[in-house]
């Protein structure tokens, strides 16, 4: 399959504050793909270089082939792109500004921007500057829709959605992004609604990557077994398969991609005494947490 | 299509702020033949032409900075909203070349401000005919077109200001734009700047394409 982008030894510094040193991803043609991270490991930075408006200090990401850095009129074209907040031109109109935009793209499609704003209960003639934040989303999206592109890149689209928008978002994108074999990059703060939208996941932290993988295969490779220490001094910390440790008096929450059997056998191979052993089923929140701790 | 589509963009900005900037200027060049009249009616011909001729004069001085505050104006009212939330990542997201959509925006920005000042300049020039002789109507012109040049001025110094990314860049921008305006604004005697005003104009050409630094530095991501 295609990679629709590849990002290869992408390194970059904000004056000497790291961000990320060599970080390698790709993102294939029809993937919905997430990038998770916690705040500060650079999901911005990385939405910024992909768009062209911040140079890496080293490394390349490729869109359609062609450098981020210098994109062509007819790949930005291809590119649909929201803004963080879904920032649009708020001085326009619904009406004014699907004129604006229809100016730009040959392939304009009106038809789901109305579709959306019928939904919205809004006049055409109102300005984008006196709409809600969820109603200025569905105007951000239905503008990427008509638009046609067959790359969405999606900064942060849950920020400031209530509920109900942020469900009406994600189900309107996923269904037109897989009917139309749409490829989207998409970060959010809000893990619940990417394990609602995405197929892959892209987990980034201050040392670079921790996982890039389909969320299914992670979600059934990636574990938690919790269980109480009788020794509370215990170290578990050195053994290879663990992840991450959560550890609060002799209570444990043991993060791997080990089986239980593995587990197990290093308890009892070094007379770890435990009991209440058990493997806690997760969602993808907790999964994201589990590896990257909640510091 | 796609200039049609940024005129249109950068009409609904600019729009009242242009419309209201021409109206004002209209009435107060109005104004100020209207006080030209009042003079001649009053004070008598031969009194209002020894003060000029001879006591250094300028009937027209009140517009020293009307076309100065539309640079400014169409400037801040075409650009601040661009800046606002970092927006103008959206015209740079424009499958159009970045350069070659900020130079649209900035013609259309600079053309709207001259047909405002032609708009003056014409009143300016007509009416002062009714009152003066040729002579001194074209001292008069040679003397207000700095300040039209300071204008035009104004609104590449806001440009390049507003867009630049780094809030030092710009106060640094800011200080030495103030200092260099006051080029064109700087003597009192009429007809003085004959031998600058072609210099300035080129200088004027030349600041017009100042904000593609701007720019330049705003997707390097500067901050």
């Amino acid at each position: 399959m295609n990679n629709v982008i590849e990002c290869n030894n992408l390194t970059h510094y904000y004056g000497k504050k790291r961000v990320y040193e060599n970080l390698n991803f790709h993102v294939s043609e029809g993937s919905i793909l997430g990038l998770l991270g916690k705040n500060g490991t650079g999901k911005t930075t990385t939405i910024n270089i992909l768009n062209g408006f911040l140079q890496p200090r080293n490394g390349e990401c490729l869109i359609f082939g062609e450098n981020t850095q210098h994109l062509s009129p007819r790949t930005k074209a291809r590119i649909g792109f929201l803004i963080e907040g879904h920032i649009q031109y708020s001085f326009m109109n619904i009406r004014q500004i699907e004129k604006f935009y229809s100016g730009f793209y040959p392939n304009w499609k009106p038809a789901p921007f109305w579709e959306l704003m019928s939904k919205l209960n809004v006049t055409p003639t109102q300005k984008i500057s006196t709409m809600s934040c969820g109603q200025r989303s569905q105007v951000a999206l239905g503008l990427i829709l008509a638009q046609d592109p067959d790359l969405l890149i999606l900064d942060d689209f849950s920020m400031g959605l209530d509920p109900g928008y942020r469900r009406l978002f994600i189900d309107y994108l996923r269904e037109y992004a897989k009917a139309e074999n749409k490829t989207v990059f998409t970060t959010s703060h809000i893990i619940q609604d990417m394990e609602r939208l995405i197929d892959d996941l892209l987990i980034i932290d201050f040392d670079g990557v921790l996982a890039q993988t389909s969320v299914n295969e992670f979600m059934g490779s990636f574990k938690r077994f919790d269980f109480v220490l009788k020794n509370d001094k215990t170290d578990l910390k050195k053994a290879l398969f663990v992840e991450n440790l959560d550890k609060v008096k002799n209570k444990v929450e043991l993060y791997t991609y080990s089986s239980e059997s593995i587990v197990k056998k290093y308890l009892d191979d070094n007379n770890i005494i435990v009991s209440n052993f058990a493997q806690v089923k997760m969602g993808l929140e907790d999964a994201f947490i589990g590896l990257t701790g909640k510091y | 299509m796609m200039w049609k589509s940024i005129v249109y963009k950068e009409w609904l900005k600019i729009r009242w702020f242009l419309i209201g900037y021409t109206l004002l200027g209209i009435l107060g060049i109005g104004y100020l033949f209207l006080t030209v009249k009042h003079g001649f009616a009053f004070s008598g011909g031969k009194n209002i032409w020894n003060s000029i001729l001879f006591m250094g004069h300028q009937f027209f001085s009140p517009l020293k900075y009307v076309p100065l505050l539309g640079g400014l104006t169409i400037a801040i009212a075409q650009y601040f909203p661009e800046t606002v939330n970092k927006r103008i990542k959206l015209t740079f997201h424009l499958p159009l070349r970045e350069n070659k959509a900020l130079l649209m925006m900035h013609a259309f920005g600079a053309v709207s401000l001259l047909l405002s000042f032609l708009v003056f300049f014409g009143m300016f020039t007509g009416f002062s005919l009714l009152y003066f002789p040729v002579q001194m109507v074209t001292d008069s012109i040679i003397s207000i077109f700095p300040w039209f040049l300071a204008g035009f001025s104004a609104y590449f110094l806001v440009a390049l200001i507003v867009l630049e990314p780094a809030w030092k860049f710009r106060l640094f921008y800011s200080l030495v734009g103030g200092f260099f305006l006051t080029i064109y604004l700087n003597s009192p005697v009429t007809g003085a700047y004959d031998p600058a005003n072609s210099g300035l104009f080129v200088l004027t050409a030349f600041l017009s394409i100042a904000l593609l630094f701007s720019a330049y530095r705003f997707r390097k991501g500067e901050m």
